[in-house]
């Protein structure tokens, strides 16, 4: 996939969830010992100005109807990589870009009541805009003091700074490599501030974070306009 | 994106979708409840490894005694050899290239603190090595019934696994249907279909061999993570 001018091929997205002072807060979840992880699926990529498919499943099940969205800093890694050290963690970055991780609410707390994995609410079609471009590492000095924001139909719902991550990105790639092996294009989302609430098909929404750019997309229902 | 060579078969998979808790005698055994709709979760591409290929055993598993817990899963799995969103049950079949074996190597007591504090499935699921594939990529028209085959583990020999494809609480059709209202499946993607019961504990050293009817065998030794080698 092509994010400004760069071209990228991951084979999996690693989302931070509850990484954020502020959102543990308002999600009243504890606060994490350790980076708390999971996968979105491919089928979640979309890029600048493509729709954001609101899932007929969801929008006509009221006990499920509540999809939200996320903005997050993004950084892509550049080359292969396992147990990294926090000392050498930028040698493995490509570079920055903005996501939003676009979450099924009411179903992904079903799940987690129930045990669950947390995988269908937050994998649907669509479900994962990343862009506009990627910036380069050497372009962005300090990620960890960038304005983000999120923007529904113009008025302002999330705004934070990445001073506020809880686990910083070097210690989220020691973490994650402890795990797994990560590979050039492999996205990692860093996790969302406050401010998260719902869209609904007709919505704009613009996510920016400062040095990067905004991402724009439009939320339209499934199979409605799906051509535009 | 990644290709694999499964027997004399290139896929290239954009994602592995598992289910959890579709035999019953697997369910009674990790204590969790019969699901109404079916348990999926993802793998990701780095766990692929092919017939023969060793298990790698995490370090950071080995060295902590609370932690030193992974499992083997044997399950059929399918390969989808097109393009599909809500695919309706009927028409299922014109979706699955073939069938092959998959183990879905689980971190057990790390599953268990994760779920008991209502984290996500991922990590203990997603060690490097811990989805091993193959021996090959059998067509829908040589399986004939994909619900009607026996499916055996054995560690050193010793059988662990025995069941068979009809002990299967949601059938693939249903189950293609049911994933594909979420998500749409792409060429080369890998769903496994769950694992009955005689899950247990394997450790480095262990020969892990896998089997189902029509299909064949696979064969993976346990080696422990060394880390200074990397």
């Amino acid at each position: 996939m092509k994010l400004g001018d760069l071209e990228i091929n991951p084979s999996k997205i690693i989302c931070v969830g509850t990484n954020y002072m502020d959102h543990i807060e308002e999600t009243k979840l504890e606060i994490p010992k350790e980076p708390v992880l999971f996968p979105k699926t491919l089928n979640c990529l979309i890029t600048e100005n493509q729709p954001i498919i609101y899932p007929k499943m969801l929008y006509e099940n009221p006990k499920m109807n509540r999809v939200d969205y996320e903005v997050e800093l993004a950084f892509i890694i550049s080359k292969t990589c396992k147990n990294v050290k926090v000392q050498n963690a930028y040698e493995n970055i490509l570079g920055y870009t903005v996501f939003n991780d676009i979450t099924a609410r009411k179903m992904q707390i079903k799940d987690i009541f129930s045990k669950l994995p947390w995988f269908r609410s937050k994998s649907f079609d669509t479900f994962g805009p990343i862009g506009p471009r990627i910036v380069g590492v050497d372009e962005i000095k300090d990620p960890h003091d960038l304005n983000l924001e999120l923007r529904v139909n113009g008025e302002v719902k999330q705004k934070s700074n990445t001073k506020y991550l809880l686990f910083k990105i070097p210690e989220l790639i020691e973490y994650i490599t402890r795990f797994f092996t990560l590979v050039p294009g492999d996205i990692v989302a860093t996790g969302t501030p406050s401010g998260i609430g719902p869209i609904k098909p007709g919505d704009l929404i613009d996510a920016t974070i400062e040095k990067i750019g905004t991402l724009s997309n439009k939320v339209i229902l499934e199979g409605e306009n799906e051509n535009n | 994106m990644k290709i694999i060579k499964i027997g004399n078969t290139e896929i290239n998979p954009t994602k592995i979708i598992c289910l959890g808790r579709n035999y019953l005698d697997h369910i009674q055994e990790t204590n969790a409840p019969i699901p109404k709709e079916p348990v999926f979760f993802a793998k990701t591409m780095n766990t692929l490894i092919t017939n023969n290929n060793p298990i790698i055993y995490p370090k950071v598993l080995y060295d902590d005694e609370e932690k030193r817990s992974v499992d083997h899963e044997v399950e059929l799995a399918f390969v989808i050899s097109k393009t599909c969103k809500n695919v309706k049950a009927q028409n299922a079949e014109e979706y699955i290239q073939g069938y092959t074996i998959f183990l879905d190597m689980t971190a057990r007591s790390m599953q268990k603190t994760d779920r008991k504090i209502n984290l996500p499935w991922y990590r203990s699921k997603n060690f490097d090595t811990f989805g091993p594939i193959g021996p090959k990529i059998i067509p829908p028209e040589e399986i004939g019934d994909p619900h009607d085959l026996t499916i055996e583990l054995s560690v050193n020999g010793s059988i662990k696994q025995s069941s068979n494809t009809k002990h299967l609480i949601f059938r693939i059709p249903e189950i293609i249907d049911y994933i594909s209202k979420y998500v749409t499946l792409e060429k080369g993607d890998i769903v496994a279909t769950g694992t009955p019961g005689g899950i247990s504990p394997i450790l480095p050293g262990d020969v892990i061999e896998a089997s189902i009817e029509k299909i064949g065998a696979i064969r993976h030794e346990v080696i422990l993570e060394d880390i200074i080698n990397k």
